[in-house]
């Protein structure tokens, strides 16, 4: 039998229904609420007063409202109980029915529903919310038109033994096996629900070829008598031939390792809508890996080696401009689900962090210590890929890249082995994932010392920008005289006819005196008259937290990003920097902040080496060829690029990154590390030949 | 100065969003443990960035254990009367009476016809929720004899099973801001429900309102006090008064106040998803209002 074998619990009352899931039933089925009440009602009520039981409503009359609403409600409730929900349908045109809330629930499919049948008409409903889970959607009916229909439509389908004899339902099973065949489907897909008393020996329940026992009692037995059932079938993932369908070629799928094939996510699957694409790129991967621990990270990289003809990307949050964090019909290793945050020594403000936190949700711990770690400039930005290549944040100047507060990470290398890095173990690993982590390994925790950072101020302003050239070679002026407390970031955008020009200042104080805070950003707000301002005295983690909330990255393309690092806003920069914004090829130009503490390291401590740079510029646009020629002129005035901002795959881009010293020294560790190339999909570094 | 003696409720206006997941029941138990009266829901089930709000409203109902709960407003168009009927009475039942049926008559048509459903003009609109009240009040009234008969234009209900009844004498509170709804209001509703950002004319318009809900109850023969009157508002907790609704909370109090003694609004709503002010709310807002207009009244 391809299905474990389940045991659910017709209840009437949330009481019974806290009993079944304490008895250890696998479902709760209400089959009408008392009093003629509404089923869905005491369905969700129940919902909200159990914890882990599955949910099912075995009445549902189709007829209480428009199917695409019924859809929403679906997924409402499959939402707000995490994934419980079955959907057993009874009524009319359930053919009809079934198509549009399938439809609904399907949010990963592009493009409104549109379904136009004989009794229902939805002309143009959007779909979603996408529910936690692919919920089973039942049918019933002892009528051979109705158990054909289930056999060509239903995830289940479902009779009561009290309304249908032995015989009856064998009889019933082949007509479902055939209408499944003649529909092209596996009949073994299909569950089978049986509605049993609760006297029936395991054999018994055997022999009725059902594999899930909805049991009717007014006293509801224990599970032991049964138990021999649901020990000879472990649990399995099952995927309808529907999703099988979607596969993508050159993938070994039925060899996933065990203990990462329960949260594989794969093309046909309904969480491949969570995962296939990131923050600005959209994405088609053939599968996508998710371990949640250090040697579910081992399985991972093993099962990629074995394909090593494929795109390999791997992902921490997703939020990645340069990298290549999803793909076409290729492999991706997600670290979403490591995220652990934890202190490990709090007189030392030491702290261990998985790859798959976000920035955001590091402020937030570490808060409540007097703590801070300046990341980036948004917070739902992952820690894994940020925190192997660089790190340009808001406290930048004052305490440096966030690499330069790294102090040990583990790692798993090309070859599956587990290793500690820091200055004292595998040195020269742990300079190299300082700037160039991606081509070497999947971090599996940073180790970071912290820093003490009280209330900052946090400034806003918008600036006139009536001589773009003036305003920048002033603002990179007043930055670099500005005292380390300030860092922070201008935004440009290309020139409107007919409106004024404007530039964002924004800027971050680390001082929590008022007097001070107003006194450091002088300088910046005299620089041009002053549109709208706005500053407030805030936790640093008033500053990171402007990540979204829920929902999943829907990037669609690829992003066009540029990068380059530059000592000096120069009048001579300045100039083509304007002559780039009016070619109307960018529609986002940032210059962030770095020097400061940033330029105290040592060029050779990291393998981020470019130390003596200011600023650190980024256009986006949408046309390569465009950003690319209108880029070039100002080429000449950068001395190296950061890689996070870099979307360009010329291998020329490579050896800005890294210093010509800096990169010898990477391919000869390339070679160490990783002769056969396994992490090759983002600025890759050429091993040194021997 | 209009009152008509109802007791002041206080609630909340919280967005029904899907993601996070669970953001509009948690904000629903803050506003029970703050001691608020009232956690509503708007009602768009053309938009899928918004949770189903009848199943959001039982979950949050299972997970709360004082506060009342209510649509605000459900969609008529997207719902129907009898379901809408037996839905409210089951969780009234299970709730120990905490829910009210809040009711419009369908606002964004062009959602509302995406989904399957026909699109009405405003007449028709209005007809066709005054037929779906006569359908609701008609199934709670479980102990009249025989089944309910409805024979409307827009709702047929012949030979429709009665029951159950509401756990409490559930009000019907209707979304409504022109004559003819007002009036359907006066003759079969139980409360009127507006947001202040949709009157042009600001919370002065309640006047017009209140005109139009008590004149067609008294031609009804109903007692106009039998019609409450709530109001959506929006406001800004600041610490130097500056506007309407934005300063500090003994200001709010002394607007709301107003508002009730002036209107006799007596259910005041607030549209906001932050637990803070739904907490300042609760603790400052709302003994300051029911102080000042007990203060006031004979």
């Amino acid at each position: 039998m391809t299905h474990p074998v389940r045991f659910g619990a017709l209840v009437t009352s949330v009481a019974q229904a806290r009993r079944a899931e304490e008895l250890g039933y696998d479902l709760v089925a209400v089959p009408h609420a008392p009093d003629d009440g509404d089923d869905w009602t005491l369905l969700t009520w129940i919902a909200g007063q159990t914890e882990k039981v599955g949910l099912v409503a075995t009445g549902l009359d189709v007829a209480r409202g428009e199917p695409a609403v019924l859809g929403r409600a679906a997924a409402s409730l499959d939402l707000l109980s995490g994934g419980r929900l079955e959907l057993a349908l009874t009524g009319a045109h359930l053919d009809e029915v079934t198509g549009i809330v399938r439809g609904v629930l399907d949010a990963g499919e592009t493009g409104p529903l549109r379904f136009l049948g004989e009794h229902h008409r939805v002309p143009k409903a959007q779909r979603g919310p996408l529910p936690a889970h692919r919920i089973p959607i039942w049918l019933t009916g002892n009528d051979q038109q109705s158990v054909r229909l289930a056999g060509r439509l239903a995830d289940a389908w479902v009779a009561d033994l009290e309304r249908i004899t032995a015989d009856e339902l064998a009889t019933a099973y082949k007509q479902l096996e055939a209408a499944a065949t003649e529909a092209g489907r596996d009949p073994e897909e299909i569950r089978r629900v049986l509605i049993v008393g609760p006297g029936l020996s395991p054999a018994e329940l055997t022999a009725l070829g059902a594999d899930t026992f909805l049991v009717r009692a007014a006293e509801l037995p224990g599970l032991s008598a049964w138990e021999t059932l649901r020990d000879a079938t472990g649990p399995i993932i099952f995927r309808p031939s529907s999703v099988r369908a979607k596969r993508r070629p050159g993938i070994d799928y039925d060899g996933v390792p065990a203990g990462l094939a329960s949260t594989a996510v794969e093309p046909g699957d309904l969480d491949y809508a969570r995962v296939r694409s990131t923050y600005m790129r959209g994405g088609a991967p053939g599968l996508v890996l998710r371990p949640r621990t250090t040697s579910e990270v081992v399985d991972a990289l093993a099962f990629v080696r074995r394909h090593p003809d494929l795109p390999f990307g791997l992902r921490s949050a997703g939020h990645g401009v340069s990298g290549r964090s999803t793909n076409d019909g290729g492999i991706v290793v997600s670290l979403a689900a490591m995220t652990t945050i934890e202190v490990l020594d709090e007189s030392r403000r030491l702290i261990r962090v998985g790859p798959g936190a976000r920035w955001t949700d590091v402020a937030q711990a570490i808060h409540p210590y007097g703590w801070a770690l300046s990341s980036g400039d948004y917070g739902g930005v992952g820690v894994g890929g940020l925190a192997t290549a660089g790190g340009v944040g808001w406290l930048a100047r004052k305490h440096g890249l966030t690499i330069d507060h790294l102090v040990a990470v583990e790692m798993v290398l090309a070859d599956g082995s587990v290793v500690r890095a820091s200055d004292s173990e595998n040195a020269d690993l742990f300079w190299a994932v300082r700037g160039a982590g991606a081509n070497f390994g999947v971090v599996t925790s940073f180790e970071f010392e912290a820093y003490d950072v009280g209330d900052v101020g946090f400034a806003q302003l918008v600036v006139a920008a009536d001589d773009p050239a003036d305003l920048l070679v002033k603002w990179g002026r007043a930055i670099e005289e500005a005292p380390r407390d300030v860092s922070g970031q201008l935004i440009m955008g290309p020139p409107r006819p007919g409106q004024p020009v404007f530039a964002q200042l924004m800027a971050v104080v680390d001082n929590d005196d008022p007097e001070t805070i107003i006194e450091q950003l002088q300088p910046i707000a005299a620089i041009a008259p002053l549109y709208q301002q706005n500053v407030v005295l805030t936790p640093y983690t008033g500053v990171i937290s402007n990540a979204a909330e829920g929902g999943y990255h829907q990037g669609a393309g690829e992003p066009v990003s540029r990068s380059g690092l530059i000592e000096h806003l120069t009048p001579e920069f300045a100039r083509a920097a304007v002559e780039l914004l009016a070619s109307g090829a960018v529609h986002w130009f940032q210059i962030r902040t770095v020097g400061g503490a940033v330029a105290d390291v040592p060029a050779e401590q990291t393998a981020y080496a470019h130390r003596s740079a200011n600023f650190s510029v980024i256009v986006m646009g949408s046309s390569k060829q465009r950003v690319d020629a209108a880029w070039a002129p100002l080429t000449a005035h950068f001395d190296g690029l950061y890689l996070s901002f870099e979307t360009d795959l010329s291998p020329e881009r490579v050896e800005d990154a890294f210093p010509p010293r800096t990169l010898a020294r990477l391919r000869e560790l390339k070679h160490r590390y990783d002769p056969d190339n396994l992490f090759r999909d983002n600025f890759n570094i050429k091993a040194a030949t021997r | 100065m209009t009152d008509y003696g109802h007791e002041l409720l206080f609630g909340t206006f919280i967005t029904p969003t899907a993601q996070p997941v669970h953001q509009a029941v948690e904000l629903a138990v803050v506003a029970d443990r703050a001691g608020l009266d009232l956690a509503t829901f708007q009602d768009h089930p053309y938009l899928p960035k918004f949770h189903d709000t009848w199943t959001l409203i039982t979950y949050a109902a299972a997970r709360t254990s004082r506060i009342r709960l209510s649509g605000n407003v459900l969609s008529l168009p997207l719902r129907q009367p009898a379901v809408l009927a037996r839905s409210h009475a089951s969780l009234d039942r299970l709730t120990g009476g905490r829910i009210e049926l809040g009711l419009g008559a369908g606002a964004f048509w062009d959602g509302i016809e995406a989904m399957g459903a026909r699109r009405l003009t405003p007449g028709q609109a209005v007809s066709a929720l005054g037929e779906a009240i006569r359908v609701i009040r008609a199934v709670w009234d479980a102990d009249r004899p025989g089944p309910v008969s409805v024979h409307g234009e827009f709702y047929q209900a012949e030979g429709l099973k009665r029951g159950p009844a509401p756990a409490h004498d559930m009000s019907i509170w209707v979304g409504a801001y022109k004559p003819r709804m007002l009036r359907l209001i006066g003759r079969a509703a139980d409360g009127v429900l507006p947001s202040l950002s949709y009157l042009e004319g600001g919370p002065g318009d309640y006047a017009t309102i209140n005109e139009h809900i008590d004149d067609s109850a008294r031609e009804s023969g109903r007692d106009p006090a039998r019609v409450r009157r709530l109001l959506n508002i929006n406001g800004t907790f600041s610490q130097f008064g500056r506007s309407f609704l934005n300063g500090p909370a003994e200001q709010w109090a002394e607007d709301l106040a107003g508002l009730a003694l002036e209107h006799g609004i007596s259910t005041f709503i607030l549209a906001t998803d932050d637990p803070a002010t739904i907490e300042e709310y609760a603790a400052e807002v709302a003994p300051a209002v029911r102080e000042l207009v007990a203060a006031e009244r004979p």
